[in-house]
């Protein structure tokens, strides 16, 4: 019995043994490449690296629709607005979002207001880009896996949802915070009243991209401005590393070597160069490359480059000016673009404060591509570009914001609002015949959109519009 | 009572004694003696057995019958008269293969005691069709087994399914478990391309090529549930069992092999020829079009030397491949060696594509008394090559002027030579990617049977390798006027490290209760681990040009991917046998897994089959040989990857920036309360045999629904994420199987013998978990909206390509595929409208495999061959779609013409309006903007969706034995030729190269889209075989 009793405790003991260490042994499955959860910096410094290039890959899709930029080849997509399939900007917007909401999340638990406040500036600049291109979008499901198809929300609604994620952005970026920013933000290094000077910039940004609605309130967005960026001293910008170079001087790079692209559209060359307006702009050599013989000209688009050669012949980007060199900023928002912005909000009310605001806006632009003093001045006072607030029409604002926002995403919007109204400016050669002769008014939803949430991707062509565009 | 065959006698008359002695030898067909022939008189029981010379003496008397029996052999029985000396040649019995047969673990069961299908091919049927990678080897060859080769590119990876596919995750390995020599090999396909920079796939090998096919005896394939449970969650789709060849006790055996291959491309898509470089007819010699241009001949006036340059045949070599294989083989009673060296060397037809093989192996069994007997082998592999970039190359063909000379690619100062584009040979050439693996595969087998009812085994396997992969795309060299193949170039270094282990220890306890009935039962446990590990180095922007060295880089980007999994296994098998007729067995199996989340981790599952022989146990016709009934039911279940469950962090290679780490969340999401799948399946089957085994029949029906299916299901990226990993669905896979072979003739000198198969399989989605309607497979690329898409709906079959259409009149707007008979739509503008809806336009996986095998000898001449077809089956062309972009199609050829387009208007009356198909402004002084071809017909997936069926000759072969006169003058025993050709296209509808040819490798579920990559090659040998 008590043999017996033994052995049945050895063997019992065995199995545990056993069983226990079979249990350590397959105890292995922790993820040993990715870890569990990241600090809020970490967040932050991938949020705002990415929320730039973010800001990049819409301004190459956009910057050809704006005639910006033009293929060298006839008849390409990007130039002939043809319906092309945005997998990876809609993914890359979205893989932002979920981790600024993430960060917003854990910056709130942690009582680390600037975190939580830069983070929902940030939201807000991302979904702004995204609802300006795309219309509805996936938000009020989104980003907390409730579902693996989330309704779209209309893109009105996702307006209030912007300014009111840049409200309470200013309110926790004035309020206290347990830890404060710091080399982890490349935006602005932990300045805290430059974060709050760029939430009130893109609130001004997206209040006047409603100016035909009646929900518009001018003097709201002239007090955004007031408190909006001061100088170029406070642009949003992210200067790009060694590591990992500038992407439009990558595009340039590309093309010296004859992977080309970063072709310059004849509308815009014309548009300085003295053949559409008489004055020339000094701003040309700084933005764009000459020819061979010293020329600038430009490539139409949907026409391709006919029969000039791969390289000398035609205007592109060339690496190492503004926009090009291997660190140059990307920008994101601009004291230029904020004097446009009060330009074109002032224009009824207050014609003396436009006509000045448009004048510093290009003296702005002018500046940050740091053109010479006189050249600035000559420029000024060319009758064209200074006709007195009594010739000052809202073209002229268009025109300047134009050239001062040079491969921004934010000119497609400028441009639907103009209804495309640039002087000069005519449809692309090999234009998508399914747009009947007109301009394109938004993107399509991606493929992967399409396939895998379906059911819920509203149905739109290529000339509806975004709720702002109104005809 | 199979096989009753008496070949040959030799009689000797003697005197006539009562009890007298009879002593003789036997030797194989050659003239080997055979060591170990049982003998015994014929209702006694008396017996011996041969020694190692193959002699034997037995007691017997005159008029009894001696049977000599031995495995792999003709049984014999010799009639004894009064001689005293009976010499017996055995006949080799290829059909006595089928009749044994290893089963899981590597156990040898007679064929007619298994209770599911099971099919083997031997060595001759493997080395016959010349193939390097042994599992397309198997192509045409078993029934139920589906085998895909990736593309003609050396070494590339082969996919084989059994019995369709039984996963719905569209990255999950469906391959069935290789097992050597009762150790499971790896036989993953790590293609290239995980980070950013490496993305176009380069053509890489699926593990199981490292085996020199020279070695394998034979191949068994375990197609279901009930053959692999005990093999459990890792042979989940089934299990090729791979037998290496052994010594044989006698004399030493030397064999050489030697062979000499070369191969071309077996098919092109119909191309245009008279139009060239340009866009809207006009010619321009730096344009990016390729032929949308001015006809050729109109050009060629002015131009000198502009011509038509055939570039789809001069672009590609006549590749070239020699094998050379030597095995030394022999051993004694107690002891048996075998050893080989083998060296394998292939040129493909994309210039600068190689890949070799060099093999090492040895392998022994000791048997040191009657108790314990041991044995193990290793096997060493390098094995390795250049992966040109095959998509990319035949991407850049299909940019490349035909105007323009694709050889002549390269300027004095090595630059590239080019009108603009970039040449697709300068970068075959310059952007390189070489592998280098180094593999030891390794395994100890001990048996000690302490009584005669009881066996200890235990097997320790190893199959360790390390995988050296070093990219390099060169930078600009810093010439004016240069086209670099990169702006900055780059530099990376993959280092793989995998190492598999298994252990298997098991006891067998084996019972005859009586004459009628016994038991074998098998219990054991089976641990398996695998870890892995990748780390790469890359070095972006050269400093000096060319000198290819990370540290020569101005930009270092480093990752690491590692992982481990283990499995730990408890099984056991009870096997019954009542009256040799009727054959019971069950096994269960549990699993833990470390993969699957801990309350989940564990899982059972049982099997039971069963066979009854009828024909052992009633009397049937004399002509009716044999005959046997199957049936069988079981489970198996099956873990996931590991690592994936829940939520994570990453960081992109690209930080530290400024010293600064950022983090982002996965984007993939594995659900934290994951559950095995489990795959229940049932089989029936017959196996029936006819006029003495002349004629076989093996017919099987079966059924498995793998429920619970994981799935990374990819999602809206508004979620918060872009894939989901969770238990997502279920899946059934039914079908038919038969193989049918006979001897349809069988005369001392000229012999037929022929084996068909043929297989069906219908699937369908069953169901899929709750809130997902569908999940995306994969999709390619289209031009304007024509790309297509594999989606998994419920109730429709897996393999389902959906895309867009043209509009058609009268469709039903809730219809889910495209109805082709209804007329089309014709727009206001003349040309038909395209209907962006996302229909099924075709199905991807074959319903129909098959093929027929045929064997002629005449005296010392062979003939094989080998067709095999696959039938209803479509899939997206790619490289139509982009050669009607680029106007190079044959059918492009009518774009100055007018046609009015079949169909009706909006009201449904028939279009007459006359249109014009040509680019810009037509002789009606209509602008036509870019043409039909380019603004309607490359937008619609419809036109690219195309039945891919085929009928090839998988290989033919004639074979030469050189006979005694011959072999009495050189120093050999024994010497063969054979000329062979491989996969020839017989029939295929399918305009395009090879329809077999897919880009994304092995290691995928997304077949159905050819891509672009590497195009099928057809293939001719010259073989010559020594012994000594």
């Amino acid at each position: 019995m008590k043999i017996s009793d033994n052995i049945k405790r050895i063997f019992a003991i065995g199995l545990i043994l056993v069983l226990s260490a079979c249990d350590s042994y397959l105890d292995v499955n922790e993820n040993p490449n990715n870890p569990q959860d990241a600090p809020i910096s970490g967040l932050m410094i991938n949020s705002v690296y990415e929320s730039a290039y973010n800001v990049f890959r819409v301004g190459d899709i956009t910057s050809n629709y704006v005639q910006y930029l033009a293929s060298p080849n006839p008849a390409s997509s990007s130039d002939t607005m043809d319906p092309v399939s945005n997998n990876t900007t809609w993914f890359r917007l979205y893989n932002v979002m979920t981790d600024l909401v993430v960060l917003i999340d854990k910056a709130e638990e942690q009582g680390a207001g600037h975190y939580q406040g830069a983070a929902q500036v940030l939201m807000a600049l991302n979904l702004g880009m995204g609802v300006d291109i795309f219309g509805d979008m996936p938000y009020s499901e989104g980003f907390n896996f409730e579902t693996v198809t989330p309704v779209y929300d209309s893109d009105e609604s996702l307006y209030t949802v912007i300014l009111n994620y840049l409200d309470q952005g200013i309110a926790n970026l004035q309020g206290p915070t347990t830890s404060s920013l710091g080399d982890d933000d490349f935006l602005y290094a932990g300045d805290i009243d430059k974060w709050i000077a760029f939430a009130y910039t893109l609130k001004a940004r997206y209040m006047v991209h409603v100016k035909d609605l009646p929900s518009y309130d001018a003097d709201e967005l002239l007090n955004a401005v007031d408190n909006g960026f001061a100088s170029n001293d406070a642009n949003a910008q992210l200067s790009f590393f060694e590591q990992s170079i500038n992407p439009w001087s990558d595009v340039a790079r590309d093309n010296a070597n004859l992977v080309l692209g970063g072709w310059i559209s004849e509308q815009f060359i014309e548009a300085l160069d003295g053949t559409t307006y008489t004055t020339v702009d000094p701003r040309l050599p700084l933005m764009v490359g000459a020819t061979d013989d010293g020329e600038y000209i430009g490539t139409v688009n949907g026409a391709g480059r006919g029969n000039a050669p791969e390289q000398g012949a035609r205007s592109t980007l060339i690496e190492d000016q503004y926009y090009t060199g291997q660190t140059s900023p990307v920008l994101i928002s601009t004291f230029s673009e904020l004097k446009f912005i009060e330009a074109e909000a002032a224009f009824e009310g207050d014609k003396p404060r436009a006509y000045q605001a448009y004048l510093d806006g290009i003296a702005a632009h002018m500046q940050m591509l740091e053109v010479a003093q006189e050249d600035i001045d000559a420029y000024l006072a060319s009758p064209e570009v200074s006709m007195g607030e009594g010739a000052f029409t809202i073209d002229d604002i268009f025109k300047e914001k134009w050239v001062a926002m040079f491969l921004h995403p934010e000119t497609w919007n400028d441009a639907r609002r103009y209804d495309y109204q640039y002087e000069n400016m005519t449809l692309p050669a090999n234009l998508n015949p399914d747009l009947n002769g007109q301009y394109i008014r938004r993107l399509p939803y991606p493929d992967n959109e399409v396939s895998r949430n379906g059911g819920n991707v509203p149905s739109v062509t290529l000339l509806d519009r975004i709720f702002w565009d109104v005809e | 009572m199979r096989n009753i065959t008496i070949a040959m006698i030799a009689l000797l008359c003697v005197q006539f004694t009562w009890g007298q002695m009879i002593s003789g030898n036997v030797t194989d067909s050659s003239g080997e003696p055979l060591p170990g022939v049982s003998i015994i008189v014929s209702g006694t029981t008396k017996g011996t057995t041969t020694n190692f010379d193959g002699e034997y003496s037995i007691e017997a008397t005159s008029g009894d019958i001696l049977e000599f029996t031995y495995l792999g052999m003709l049984a014999q029985q010799v009639e004894v008269a009064n001689q005293t000396s009976v010499n017996v040649v055995m006949q080799e019995d290829s059909e006595q293969l089928d009749e044994v047969i290893v089963t899981a673990f590597g156990i040898s069961q007679e064929k007619k005691a298994l209770g599911y299908a099971a099919q083997s091919i031997d060595a001759e049927a493997i080395t016959q069709t010349k193939q390097t990678n042994i599992v397309n080897a198997l192509q045409g060859q078993v029934a139920g087994v589906q085998i895909t080769n990736s593309g003609g590119a050396p070494g590339q990876s082969a996919r084989i399914i059994i019995r369709g596919i039984n996963s719905l995750d569209p990255s999950a390995d469906n391959q069935p478990l290789f097992v050597v020599d009762g150790v499971p090999i790896d036989n993953s396909t790590v293609e290239a391309g995980v980070n950013d920079n490496g993305n176009t796939p380069r053509g890489l090998s699926n593990r199981a090529s490292d085996i020199n096919p020279n070695d394998i005896e034979s191949m068994s394939v375990l197609k279901g549930a009930a053959a692999t449970a005990l093999y459990g969650v890792r042979a989940a789709n089934g299990a090729v069992i791979i037998t290496t060849k052994k010594g044989a006790a006698g004399q030493v055996k030397i064999n050489l092999n030697t062979s000499v291959g070369f191969e071309e491309l077996n098919r092109l898509p119909k191309l245009q020829k008279e139009y060239g470089q340009g866009f809207s007819g006009e010619y321009d010699p730096s344009s990016f079009w390729p032929s949308w241009g001015a006809p050729i001949a109109e050009i060629a006036q002015d131009v000198p030397g502009h011509k038509y340059q055939d570039n789809w045949n001069r672009a590609f070599d006549t590749g070239i491949q020699t094998d050379h294989s030597i095995s030394v083989s022999g051993g004694s009673e107690n002891a048996t060696f075998y050893g080989s060296f083998g060296r394998f060397d292939q040129k493909g037809i994309i210039p600068f594509s190689d890949w070799a093989r060099t093999s090492a192996k040895i392998s022994g069994t000791l048997k040191l008394n009657e108790k314990f007997d041991f044995s193990g082998s290793i096997n060493y592999t390098n094995s390795g090559g250049n992966r040109v970039p095959h998509d990319r190359f035949m991407e850049r063909m299909m940019y490349w002027a035909e105007t323009q000379d694709v050889r002549d690619y390269i300027n004095p100062d090595g630059t590239m030579k080019t009108y603009s584009n970039t040449n697709p040979i300068y970068d075959a050439r310059f952007s390189t990617y070489k592998d280098d693996v180094n593999r030891v595969i390794g395994n100890l087998n001990f048996n000690y049977s302490p009584w005669e009812w009881m066996t200890l085994s235990y097997r320790l396997g190893t199959d360790f390798y390390t995988d050296m992969r070093t990219e390099i795309t060169p930078g600009p060299k810093g010439i004016d006027n240069e086209v670099a193949l990169s702006s900055t170039g780059f530099i990376e270094e993959t280092r793989i490290n995998s190492k598999d282990i298994t252990s298997n220890f098991y006891i067998t306890l084996k019972k005859d209760w009586n004459d009628d009935f016994n038991t074998t039962l098998r219990l054991g446990n089976d641990i398996f681990q695998r870890k892995f590990d990748r780390v790469f180095l890359r070095g972006e922007n050269y400093v000096i040009p060319d000198f290819f060295n990370v540290n020569n880089t101005r930009q270092i980007f480093t990752g690491q991917a590692k992982s481990i999994r283990r499995l730990v296994g408890f099984y056991g098998d009870l096997m019954v046998n009542y009256k040799d007729f009727l054959y019971l067995n069950l096994t269960g199996r549990n699993d833990i897994s470390s993969t699957l989340p801990k309350d989940n981790n564990s899982f059972f599952y049982p099997s039971v089959n069963l066979g009854y022989v009828f024909t052992e146990n009633f009397e049937t016709p004399s002509w009716f040989t044999f005959g046997k009934l199957r049936a069988s039911w079981a489970q198996v279940g099956k873990d996931t990857n590991p690592h994936i469950l829940g939520a994570t962090f990453v960081s992109d290679d690209i930080f530290p920036l400024n010293g600064q780490v950022g983090f982002s969340r996965n984007s993939e999401f594995g659900d934290p309360e994951l559950k095995p799948e489990l795959t229940t399946s049932v089989e029936f089957g017959t196996q029936l045999s006819f006029l003495d085994s002349r004629l076989d029949l093996d017919v099987t029906y079966y059924k498995s629904n793998a429920e619970d299916q994981i799935i990374p299901v990819p999602i809206s990226d508004g979620t918060g994420f872009s894939s989901y990993i969770t238990n997502a669905g279920e899946i059934e896979n039914s079908g038919f199987e038969v193989v049918l072979s006979g001897d349809i003739i069988k005369k001392s000198d000229f012999q037929w013998t022929a084996t068909a198969n043929l297989s069906m399989n219908n699937n369908e989605i069953k169901s899929i978990r709750e809130g997902i309607d569908e999940i995306v497979i994969g999709s390619q690329f289209g031009y304007a909206g024509s790309t297509v898409t594999m989606k998994l709906i419920k109730g429709d079959a897996y393999g389902n390509l959906y895309g867009t259409s043209y509009e058609r009149f009268g469709a039903d707007e809730n219809a889910v595929s495209l109805n082709n008979g209804l007329p089309t739509v014709i727009g206001d503008n003349g040309f038909p409208l395209t209907n962006s809806n996302q229909l099924i336009l075709g199905n991807a996986v074959p319903k129909w495999i098959g093929g027929l095998r045929n064997m002629f000898s005449y005296k010392n001449l062979e003939l094989s061959f080998l067709v095999d077809f696959r039938a209803d089956v479509e899939q997206y062309n790619q490289f139509d779609n982009f050669l009607s972009a680029f106007g190079k199609n044959e059918y492009t050829l009518t774009r100055n013409d007018f046609k009015v387009f079949d169909g009706v208007l909006a009201d449904g009356s028939p279009n007459t309006q006359e249109v014009w198909l040509g680019q810009g402004v037509g002789p009606d002084g209509v602008d036509y903007g870019a043409g039909f071809w380019r603004n309607y017909y490359r937008g619609v997936s419809e036109n690219f969706v195309q039945d891919a069926s085929y009928v090839k000759l998988r290989n033919i072969s004639l074979a030469y034995t050189f006979g005694d006169r011959v072999l009495d003058r050189i120093p050999f025993k024994s010497m063969r030729v054979s000329l062979a050709a491989n996969n020839i296209i017989l029939y295929s509808p399918w305009d395009g190269f090879d329809p077999e040819s897919f880009s994304a490798g092995a290691g995928g579920n997304a077949v159905g889209f050819t891509g672009l990559g590497f195009p099928g090659t057809q293939s001719y040998f010259l073989t010559f075989n020594f012994g000594l």
